[in-house]
């Protein structure tokens, strides 16, 4: 089956809706919408196709059993879809695991090396992210990132302290500094 | 932590969202995320903030066995049984490929559309909270009679409703057909609310009867546009 054009935000806010009303064939039409641009995200932080699975399934049970608290006025559907998603892997990431984990991590540093493209590359050739990216531009290269690589992998600041091979306080200061001119950079925009 | 300090919690807000906070401050940081709704919105600020980002993702398709699981999960999909949560659709959005919508034909039953005025009798709904699945509101009134009707509702416990917002009656109609406002109600416990003759015969009809939170002076849009709160089945009895 051809997937149809993406969706405009408030045909998906529309699809929420009806899932909050337990609207079964809005949540189908729902996953058909959004599912591959929401399994990227998991897959990008995962690592493994085989987690992003599992992440995805535990992300589309929270959309469907939290439909009834979203809410257009707040949020974009698509923002507040992948926010769940983003959470998930977080916490499938961080969570417990009985896997020797240095192990895991020099797979996962491995697999960031050889990333093509790397999220910088998307970025740069993106025009989807629009103020953002035009925000982004604005940082230094270290604050960009450290930034980057933390949203799109997930890494923490000793993750990303040892995948940048630089001090921690070091990536600390970038991310917070990075963070800090994003925000003054949106605000003024979207003002 | 102290989370009075505005540029504290836009920090912790920030980093919560971009990932990097260490697994013992992100667990620590969603508890207090909970009962705190400044701190919410300072994630809702930064997830919009940096959102866009994930649209430079190229897609992915998910294998359908994803999709499968989380019909297994949710047990839905799959029933043959055309009860009134299984079923309902109540907007249609036009522009959605045909393709799409054949399929979704495939996998949930058409609901027999009511065509027969009621007959006179009293109807029933009992809405529940969406949230914890237990009665939050009745609704009922006299069937079939010439003219309007008369709905009295019932507030069940002690509802509040947050500022500078309403809480919104929606009738749906069943099928393909959209909700209908049937004006804004209270809080309080026992109200009534009065439907003009012209809504009268659809009103005995309708598959079901909604409440959502809109903006002070209710939809902008004349459908829902807040969280649906409340959502029953009419009953008639």
């Amino acid at each position: 089956m051809n997937l149809p054009e993406a969706p405009t935000p408030e045909q998906l806010s529309d699809l929420l809706a009806r899932c909050a009303l337990r609207d079964q064939r809005a949540f189908a039409t729902l996953y058909q919408f959004s599912s591959a641009k929401l399994f990227a995200v998991a897959v990008r932080i995962t690592r493994r196709k085989d987690w992003a699975e599992e992440v995805l399934q535990e992300a589309f049970v929270n959309i469907w059993n939290h439909a009834a608290g979203y809410s257009s006025a707040k949020s974009a559907p698509m923002t507040w879809m992948s926010a769940i998603v983003r959470n998930r892997a977080l916490d499938w990431l961080r969570r417990p695991r009985e896997v020797e984990i240095d192990e895991e991590h020099e797979e996962l540093m491995a697999s960031l090396a050889d990333e093509s493209p790397g999220p910088e590359e998307l970025l740069r050739r993106s025009l989807e992210a629009g103020e953002l990216a035009e925000c982004m531009k604005a940082l230094t290269e270290e604050q960009r990132r450290s930034i980057t690589l933390a949203f799109f992998y997930g890494l923490s600041h000793a993750e990303l302290a040892q995948q940048m091979r630089k001090p921690l306080g070091s990536v600390k200061t970038w991310i917070r500094r990075g963070l800090d001119r994003l925000k003054g950079c949106l605000d003024q925009l979207v003002k | 932590m102290r989370f009075a300090d505005e540029t504290l919690r836009d920090k912790l807000a920030a980093e919560y969202v971009l990932g990097t906070l260490s697994p013992r401050a992100r667990r620590r940081f969603e508890i207090y995320l909970r009962g705190n709704p400044q701190l919410r919105r300072a994630v809702s600020e930064w997830e919009t903030r940096l959102g866009p980002l994930t649209g430079v993702l190229p897609s992915t398709e998910p294998p359908a066995r994803v999709w499968q699981a989380i019909q297994t999960r949710l047990q839905i999909g799959r029933k043959a049984k055309t009860g009134f949560w299984e079923n309902l659709s109540f907007w249609r959005v036009s522009s959605f490929a045909s393709g799409l919508l054949a399929l979704a034909l495939l996998v949930f039953v058409a609901l027999p559309k009511p065509e027969t005025p009621v007959e006179a009798g009293r109807m029933v709904v009992v809405m529940n909270d969406l949230a914890t699945k237990r009665p939050a509101m009745t609704a009922s009134w006299e069937a079939g009679q010439r003219g309007g009707r008369t709905l009295r509702i019932r507030v069940i416990g002690h509802a509040e409703m947050a500022p500078n917002t309403s809480w919104e009656l929606w009738m749906l109609p069943g099928g393909e057909q959209k909700p209908v406002s049937l004006g804004l109600i209270t809080t309080h416990e026992t109200q009534i609310v009065k439907i003009p003759a012209a809504l009268g015969s659809q009103l005995d009809a309708a598959q079901g009867l909604a409440m959502s939170v809109e903006p002070a002076n209710g939809s902008p849009t004349g459908l829902p546009t807040g969280p649906v709160l409340y959502a029953g089945e009419s009953i008639k009895t």
